[in-house]
This record gives C-alpha cells, sequence and structure tokens, in this order.
C-alpha cells in the first residue's frame, strides 16, 4: 500500500438539528487528514444544550488536533454557515479559524470579484455578476418579508408564520459567517462544476470532483426555455420591500384610516392577509431554492470507493452534471451518499437516485450508504408533501440503502461515526 | 305644472391617468402626467367607490392598515389638480382604478350586447388598488378581487393602481374568466398563452383608443415637434413603419419601465416581432407567455395596417398633408373599433381547447354577422393577412362558393326544433341541454362523455344599419375520464411513457349561435372526438409535467403573473 493514498476515511455525523455538519477524516500512514463539510443549523432539538454549537466546535478542533486541511461551505444558508459566526474571539465560528484550514472552498458565487460592490474589473461575467448580485437582494427579500409577518401576525395561520419565519432567517446575510470564511484559510478556491477543487494537493490518493454548482453559462446551456435570467425580478422585489423599513411603513401618513375594520370590509381583509401569507411564502421558497442551488457538489473518490456530498443542490443544480454522461458514469457507484438537503422533495432527482447502482434491498458489502442530516417538522407540510425529510423519500431510502439520519441522535451524543475501509 | 324630473344621465366624467404616470406631456415649461376624462357609468356611488359592480376597498396588508374609503358623490374631484395630488391621494388611486375597472366592463357590455358577469359567483368584484408591498398585480377568482400591488422603484413609488395597462389587463381576465371558465383548463400553449395575449390585447386598444394617448404619441414619429407649430402631418409620414416607430414604440418607450416586473413588455415585444411563419412551430414559443406575443403581435400590426390603409385613403385627397386631429381621431376609432370586435369574437370561439387559428375565425364571422359591408376599413381582410403572416391561418376552411374566406361554416342540416321551445330557449340551459341532446348525432357529441350546458345568454347588438341585431349564445362542454389504457378506443395515442392507469380527462365543447328566430346560425364546436387534438395535447401535458405535477387551480392568475415577471414557464418539465 503506497503511503500517498488513505487506509480509510471516517464520516463523523453531527447532530445539530436541522443543519449541516459533517467531518472528514482520511487515515493516511502518516498522519490524518480533516476535512469540514459544512457547519450550521437554523433549529436544534429540545433536548440540545444551549451551547451545542460550542460543544461541535470543540469537538472539531480536538478531533483534528487544531488543524483543519480544508472547510467547504457548500453555500450560505444559515444551517450550513451559522457555525462559522464569530463573537468576540469566543464564537464557534473562532473555534475554527482558529484551526487556521488550508484551504476554504466555496461556490463561485462567493468569490469576492463577484459581488456586487467589487471595484475591480475581474475575470467574472457581467451575466454572473448580476445573478450574485441578485442572490444579495434575496437577503433583502427575507429580510423585509420578516418584518412584514410581525404586522401580519394573526392574520396569517401559525403553520405560515412558522414556515416564513424559518426560511425567511435562514435566507438572511448571515454577515458574520460569511466575513469569517473569506478571512479564514490560506488558499481560497471559488468552484464550479468541473473546475479543480483545490485538494489535490491535501488529499494524495483522492480525486474530488467538481459537480455543481453550475455557472450562469453553464446552466444556459442546458435550458431549452428563454434563457434571460430572473436577476431584474430580484432586485426590483429587494427594493419593493425598502418602503416598509421606513418608519410605520404607511403609505399615506395623511391619509386617515380605521384603527377597527367596519364589518363590510372584514371579510376581504382576512382573505387578503391569507393571500399575502401564501404570496410571501410562495417567494421565500422560490428564493430558497435559488440559494440551495449555488450548492457546491463534491464527488471523493478513494479507489473504487465513492463519497457524495451535494449539499442542498436540488434539481437544477444537478441537472447540467447528469446532462454529462461521463458524470453519470462517476456517479453510477456511489458508495456514500449524503442525502441532498435534509431529505427534502426535490433534492434527490430521480435521474440522480436511478443512477446509484449500489442501491439494494438486501444487506452487503457494496449496498449503498445513505446519511441525512435533517430534523422533522421545521420545513414543510406532510398534507402538501413538502415536508422535510419527505416520509415517500426516507421510505425509499431505508428500503434501498444503510439509511442513517441523525435525527436517532438523541441525549448527549453529539456524532456519530461511520469507517470505510479504502485498502 | 309640477313634473317628473328629467331622466339621469347615463355616463359620468372621470379624471384618470390615461397610461401610467411616467407617461408625460409638456405644459408650458414643464412636464406633466398625461391624464384623460372618460366616460363610466352612472350610479349613485357609495363610500370606497362602492358601486353596483365594483368595490373599492382600500386595505394594505402589508401594512395591515385599512384606508378610510374616498367619497365620490358628485363630479369629477380630480379634474383640476397637481401631478403631486394625482401621486399622493388614495382617493384619486381609487377614483383611476374604479373608472378603469368600469370602463373596461362597460366596453365589454356594449361589445356584446348584454350585462357580462364576472368569474366568479357574485355581482361586485372587490379592488385593493394597495394590496401589498409587491410588484404584482393580479384576480383573484377565489377572493372575488383584484388586487394591485405597489414598490418602491428607483426613485418612487411605483402604484400598478395607477396603470391603465395593468388594470385593464387584470379586469379582462376577471371577465374572460366569466364568460369562458374552461379557458383556465389544462390545455394546450396556445389556450393558456390566449388569456394572457388577449388580457394585452384589450389593455393595449383600451390605451390607444384614447385620443390624449395617440396625440402625444404620434408627435414622435411625424416630426411634428410641436403640436403648436402645425396642425397638418405630412401624408408621407403615415406609413406602417413610422406609425409603428412612433405609436407601439413610441408608447412602449413612455411606459413605466418598472411595472414590466408586472407586464412584461407585451408593446414592445410585439412591435418588435415582425410577421413570420416560423414562430409558431419554434419551440421557443411553446412557452405561453411567449406565444401570447404571436397573438398581440398580429392584432397590433392589423391596427397599424388598418389606420395607414384610412389614413393613406384621405391622403390622397388632402395634398399638403393631413389635419393632425382627423389622424388622432382615426387611430383611436380603428382601436375602439378592433377592441369591439376582439370582445365581441368571444362569443363565436369555441369554449374549450381554443387555439389562435380558432379565435380568428371567430374574430371574422363575429363582424361579419353585424357589419356585413367591411369596405371602409378592410378589417377583415387585413386581420386574416396579418394572421396568416404569423403563421395563423383561420381554422375554418373554405366551404362555399361567395363565402368570405375564414368565417365558421353553417350548421349542419335536419336539426330537429320541434320538442323545444322558442322562449325558454333564450335563458333555460336545461332547454338548451334538451335541443342539444335531441341532436346529439348532427351536432357530433360524444354519447358517453358527461354534457353541461355552461351558459346561456340572449344578447342584442346595435348594428351600423341601425337595427338591432338579436343572438341566443349557449356554450357546452363535454368531458370523459379514462385510463390512459383506455384512450386507444377512441384513436387517441397516450405518451408511451405514461403508466396504463393514469386518469385522464379529456375535454370538448362548443358554442351555439341561434339567430332572432331560434334556428341555429354557427355551432362551433372542438368535438371531444378529435383524436389528433387530443394527442397533441396530452403529449403537450406530459412533456411539460402537468401529470407529474398534478394541476392546482390555486389562485392560478397571481402564480401566472408571478411566472411571466420572473420570465419562467408556467410549467416546468420537473421530475418529481
Amino acid at each position: 500500500m503506497p503511503a500517498t493514498k488513505p487506509q480509510s476515511m471516517t464520516l463523523r455525523t453531527y447532530q445539530v438539528g436541522f443543519g449541516d455538519c459533517f467531518l472528514l477524516t482520511f487515515h493516511y500512514a502518516k498522519r490524518d487528514r480533516h476535512v469540514l463539510i459544512d457547519f450550521g443549523s437554523t433549529g436544534q432539538p429540545k433536548t440540545a444544550p444551549a451551547d451545542l454549537m460550542l460543544q461541535v466546535a470543540n469537538n472539531i478542533k480536538e478531533r483534528c488536533g487544531g488543524k483543519l486541511d480544508a472547510v467547504v461551505a457548500t453555500h450560505r444558508h444559515k444551517d450550513h454557515i451559522s457555525g462559522f459566526t464569530t463573537s468576540k474571539g469566543k464564537g464557534s465560528g473562532d473555534i475554527i479559524a482558529s484551526c487556521e484550514p488550508t484551504v476554504v472552498i466555496q461556490p463561485w458565487t462567493e468569490d469576492p470579484d463577484a459581488q456586487p460592490d467589487a471595484t475591480q474589473a475581474t475575470h467574472v461575467s457581467s451575466g454572473a455578476k448580476a445573478f450574485v448580485s441578485s442572490l444579495h437582494s434575496m437577503h433583502a427579500v427575507s429580510e423585509s418579508l420578516l418584518l412584514e409577518i410581525q404586522r401580519l401576525r394573526g392574520g396569517i395561520s401559525r403553520t405560515a408564520f412558522n414556515q416564513l419565519a424559518f426560511l425567511g432567517e435562514d435566507n438572511l446575510t448571515n454577515r458574520s459567517a460569511v466575513e469569517n470564511l473569506m478571512t479564514m484559510g490560506k488558499h481560497h478556491y471559488y468552484v464550479n462544476a468541473g473546475s479543480k477543487s483545490g485538494l489535490a494537493t491535501i488529499l494524495p490518493g483522492v480525486k474530488t470532483y467538481v459537480l455543481g454548482p453550475p455557472t450562469v453559462k453553464q446552466s444556459q446551456a442546458i435550458t431549452k426555455m428563454r434563457s434571460k435570467d430572473p436577476d431584474e425580478f430580484w432586485h426590483l422585489l429587494g427594493l419593493a420591500g425598502q418602503s416598509l423599513k421606513r418608519g410605520n411603513g404607511q403609505l399615506f401618513p395623511k391619509a386617515e384610516t380605521y384603527a377597527a375594520p367596519p364589518a363590510q370590509t372584514r371579510w376581504l381583509i382576512h382573505r387578503m392577509q391569507a393571500l399575502r401569507g401564501d404570496q410571501m411564502l410562495e417567494l421565500v421558497r422560490a428564493l430558497d431554492t435559488v440559494m440551495n442551488n449555488t450548492s457546491v457538489i463534491l464527488l471523493f473518490q478513494v479507489g473504487d470507493k465513492k463519497f457524495l456530498f451535494p449539499g442542498d443542490a436540488q434539481l437544477e443544480n444537478w441537472a447540467y452534471a447528469l446532462s454529462q454522461e461521463k458524470n453519470r458514469k462517476l456517479l453510477a457507484d456511489v458508495h456514500l451518499y449524503k442525502v441532498g438537503h435534509h431529505g427534502s422533495l426535490n433534492a434527490t432527482p430521480k435521474s440522480l437516485w436511478g443512477l446509484f447502482t449500489n442501491r439494494a434491498p438486501l444487506q452487503s458489502a457494496k449496498r449503498l450508504n445513505c446519511v441525512v442530516s435533517t430534523m422533522a417538522g421545521k420545513h414543510g407540510t406532510p398534507s402538501k408533501g413538502t415536508e422535510v425529510p419527505r416520509s415517500k423519500l426516507v421510505e425509499e431510502l431505508k428500503k434501498m440503502s444503510n439509511y442513517f439520519t441523525t435525527q436517532d441522535l438523541k441525549g448527549k451524543n453529539l456524532f456519530k461515526d461511520f469507517t470505510f475501509d479504502l485498502t | 305644472m309640477v313634473r317628473e324630473s328629467l331622466p339621469q344621465p347615463r355616463t359620468r366624467k372621470m379624471t384618470i391617468i390615461a397610461q401610467d404616470p411616467s407617461v408625460r406631456v409638456k405644459e408650458g415649461r414643464s412636464l406633466r402626467i398625461l391624464t384623460a376624462r372618460v366616460d363610466v357609468p352612472a350610479e349613485e356611488l357609495a363610500p370606497g367607490p362602492s358601486g353596483h359592480r365594483v368595490q373599492v376597498i382600500d386595505y394594505d396588508s402589508s401594512n395591515n392598515t385599512l384606508y378610510k374609503p374616498a367619497r365620490l358623490t358628485d363630479g369629477d374631484p380630480y379634474e383640476v389638480v397637481t401631478d403631486a395630488q394625482l401621486l399622493s391621494d388614495p382617493g384619486f388611486h381609487a377614483q383611476n382604478v374604479f373608472a378603469i375597472v368600469m370602463r373596461t366592463l362597460a366596453r365589454f357590455e356594449f361589445a356584446l350586447g348584454r350585462r357580462v358577469s364576472w368569474g366568479f359567483n357574485g355581482h361586485q368584484i372587490k379592488v385593493a388598488p394597495h394590496a401589498f408591498a409587491d410588484a404584482n398585480a393580479f384576480y383573484s377568482e377565489q377572493d372575488r378581487a383584484l388586487m394591485f400591488g405597489y414598490f418602491q422603484g428607483q426613485e418612487n413609488m411605483v402604484f400598478s393602481c395607477l396603470s391603465h395597462d395593468v388594470i385593464a389587463h387584470e379586469t379582462t381576465h376577471a371577465l374572460v374568466d366569466g364568460l369562458r371558465e374552461r379557458y383556465t383548463d389544462p390545455s394546450s400553449p396556445e389556450q393558456a398563452a390566449f388569456h394572457e395575449g388577449f388580457a394585452d390585447v384589450v389593455a393595449l386598444l383600451s390605451i390607444f383608443s384614447l385620443p390624449a394617448v395617440v396625440e402625444t404619441v404620434i408627435d414622435l414619429g411625424t416630426n411634428a415637434p410641436d403640436k403648436n407649430a402645425s396642425e397638418l402631418i405630412k401624408a408621407s409620414a403615415l406609413t406602417a413603419a413610422r406609425l409603428r416607430r412612433s405609436a407601439l414604440f413610441g408608447l412602449a418607450d413612455e411606459m413605466g419601465q418598472e411595472l414590466s416586473g408586472i407586464r412584461g413588455n407585451p408593446l414592445r415585444r410585439s412591435a418588435e416581432l415582425p410577421p413570420s411563419k416560423e414562430y409558431i412551430d419554434s419551440p421557443e414559443y411553446i412557452e405561453p407567455h411567449k406565444r401570447g406575443e404571436i397573438f398581440v403581435a398580429a392584432i397590433m400590426n392589423a391596427f397599424i395596417e388598418v389606420w395607414v390603409n384610412r389614413l393613406q385613403g384621405l391622403g390622397k385627397k388632402a395634398r399638403g398633408g393631413l389635419d393632425r386631429r382627423r389622424v388622432v381621431e382615426e387611430g383611436a376609432n380603428i382601436a375602439d373599433s378592433l377592441l369591439t370586435m376582439a370582445i365581441r369574437a368571444l362569443d363565436y370561439a369555441p369554449p374549450v381547447d381554443l387555439q389562435f387559428c380558432d379565435f380568428l375565425s371567430a374574430l371574422l364571422t363575429a363582424d361579419r354577422e353585424i357589419r356585413p359591408d367591411d369596405s371602409r376599413y378592410n378589417f377583415r381582410s387585413i386581420l386574416r393577412s396579418s394572421f396568416e403572416s404569423y403563421g395563423m391561418p383561420p381554422t375554418s376552411r373554405p366551404h362555399a362558393d361567395g363565402d368570405e374566406r375564414g368565417i365558421w361554416e353553417s350548421p349542419p342540416v335536419g336539426l330537429t326544433y320541434d320538442r323545444t321551445h322558442f322562449e325558454s330557449m333564450q335563458r333555460d340551459p336545461d332547454e338548451v341541454f334538451r335541443f342539444i341532446w335531441e341532436n346529439r348525432k348532427a351536432l357530433d357529441l360524444f354519447e358517453e362523455a358527461y354534457s353541461h350546458v355552461l351558459s346561456v345568454r340572449p344578447c342584442m347588438r346595435v348594428a351600423p344599419d341601425g337595427f338591432v341585431l338579436r343572438e341566443t349564445v349557449a356554450e357546452y362542454m363535454q368531458m370523459i375520464t379514462l385510463a390512459a389504457s383506455e384512450l386507444k378506443s377512441l384513436g387517441i395515442t397516450a405518451p408511451p411513457e405514461m403508466p396504463p392507469e393514469t386518469d385522464v380527462t379529456i375535454y370538448g365543447g362548443g358554442a351555439l349561435v341561434f339567430d332572432e328566430y331560434g334556428r341555429l346560425k354557427f355551432h362551433i364546436s372542438n368535438r371531444i372526438l378529435n383524436a389528433d387534438r387530443q394527442t397533441r395535447r396530452l403529449k403537450y401535458l406530459w412533456e411539460f409535467g402537468y401529470f407529474q405535477q398534478g394541476s392546482s387551480a390555486f389562485r392560478r392568475f397571481a402564480n401566472l403573473h408571478r411566472l411571466r415577471a420572473m420570465n419562467l414557464p408556467t410549467v416546468m418539465p420537473g421530475e418529481e
């Protein structure tokens, strides 16, 4: 066995409630090498300790001996990056930063050169910049929606309210975490489908493929529909909500208003409140999906073992990778699949699931392993078939793979390890 | 002697913003928002304003604020006000939206010669002029309401309730939904495109029927820098190309660009679409909004053509040039006539699975019935060639010598009227159903399908000869749900990948137009047993994921507009 190849890999799956946090440890003859994929949470089990994220951060630090080789932040949702938040040197993000990751991998949309405030002329195309700037507008939309639901409280159903609050918050900027990711690490890689991962020298003997996210150009190459992107729409909406932030937000401060609505107007008011709730939910879901689709998709290969980490990539992100024959071949014999987007409806497209040849109803050495980090009751509703994790998908995963969910980690159990032999 | 008072006036003038606040005219040294005074059916309004068909309720859901209602008891309180007042007075916003909704309704009632219902069970549509802080406006059938959003633009607050075309567009959805309730069924890209395209056509022609708007845009392209400098326009300036540039592009440029987040850019896009037969079969135009643009382009091009023809005819007589006012008046009149024609055609259109080519036949037939002599404006031949130039020939093929091309065929001979009664045939759906059932063979109905008379509507239209054209228009539909494996027995091919047990509902139906003696004049139908059409429809719905998604009519117009603004397809070829 050459020393340049890992002999085994241990996947440490943390219980972070609704979020993702995975530590991959590649065991080499000389030393272990550690890759942290995501560290975030938007909701924790009731039994979780108040300082859960700090405990996880400390555990990561301990596990890697104070040195991370790489950090991957698949996309900027709170449930994937909130753990990177700093707090006067004492936050969980400060602990991760102190592990001085050699490489930080993020989607191309995080490239400082692609940001709307980038001042330098760069390699980033104007289409890509427009897209990134629309992602920023989405944060603004989330911000104003959160403000609006407070005003509508009582007018919309509790379920709609909770969903809105959850999704709205997940899509806020997470400025501290974003800045921490930008400054930690020696080398930064902003990747897209087909680009270099930046892990080649860090993980000898491991091939790392970047399968997503596609760039704007790559996405356009596979859409049959009109290719004009909806960037403008989000800018408009980002602006639209600005008026709500001013004073009491009223449009006509001098106009007379009712303190209590007269009887003949109540039916419509009630309907309009429900409608507005639905509309906001639709919007925030749409922007949530766009953000999910900026997820980095990584496939690690050691010998004949393959490990797939797609973040929260949904159909539209996958579509580009799956349009290419070579990727479909690569994905066929995946050994471990980190279930996309906490087990949601459309993050495990049938065209992906169908590729996995190691799916099998019966136990065997080759049988596919599936790991999902999730928490039921936070996202979507069963009556609409949008609940996360989606019961239909979970059934299928249980039937056809060795299935593990972080929901089984109860009490003080912070994580679960899975070791894969790579010899 | 004490006398009875004179009859009350039937209309009332109200000031509206002619298009939207960004369309302005020079007044002295400054630019002012272009307004117009329009006729609205007169009535005693309750606060709101709240009338017999429209109730304005100014509730802002984003701020949870209910404004006190506007009181428009008498006169036109906004005839002489500043621009600042127009923008900042919610009472004016209420009047603007009320007047345009009522005007659009009145336009439909005039064209169809009868009262026209909204697309829901009720008489009064509720209108929320400041419904939410969002770049959206729509008709919501469930809420029996028109909702108009507002949003912060780059510089000013943008109010969709101050945009004539947006209001007319949404009102048209509510009216067409009442007249042809099955047009929102999942069918073909064309039926989906029709609702949008037709609403755009009504909106644009309503604006062009205002002389103030025509006057403003005409100066842009006819080298009339100052309207006071010359009252004449050179005939050479009145070519199709010049008018297209001034009227269509001119207005498109003036319209509030930020509102394109709500309405798209139907005028600009249709003006940019030169005639070609390629679009209709091109995959790019399968997306419903984009497909609707072909329909809008065919009608707007016909508008320009009729106008130019008319002006050139007049121009030959007046060598020095044409009177500006005449040019404007002709444009506005032509837009108005085309608008009437387009609305009338709805009665002559099949009630299910509508295609643009069907609509053209409906347009030609309905117009010929009331206005046999078309020699002055040549509306029909120009519309026919315009549609044909976009690859949309009339559905109806030539049937008898001397018949005008494209009009619907006459009904089959041998229909029996013996067991039905003339009087009840004019209003009673059960009686009409009896007629249909008695004649099901002659009318080519599918006996096994569920059949239903959707409406029976007597109407009276005034013809140019001064006489009244009396018709009764009834519509029926048929539907049947079969397993995909059973479709073969009807000659329909299910998509190859469709599981054989999939439930598939197919539709058919027709419009029956009876003359003043109660005899059937036209039977305009899309038969349920048209295997080719059904196969095409299923193929389209399958490919675009309809069967995977399940169908939801949930606030469909709201979603439709959202998707339009986002430039996304209305149905995604999805996997889940």
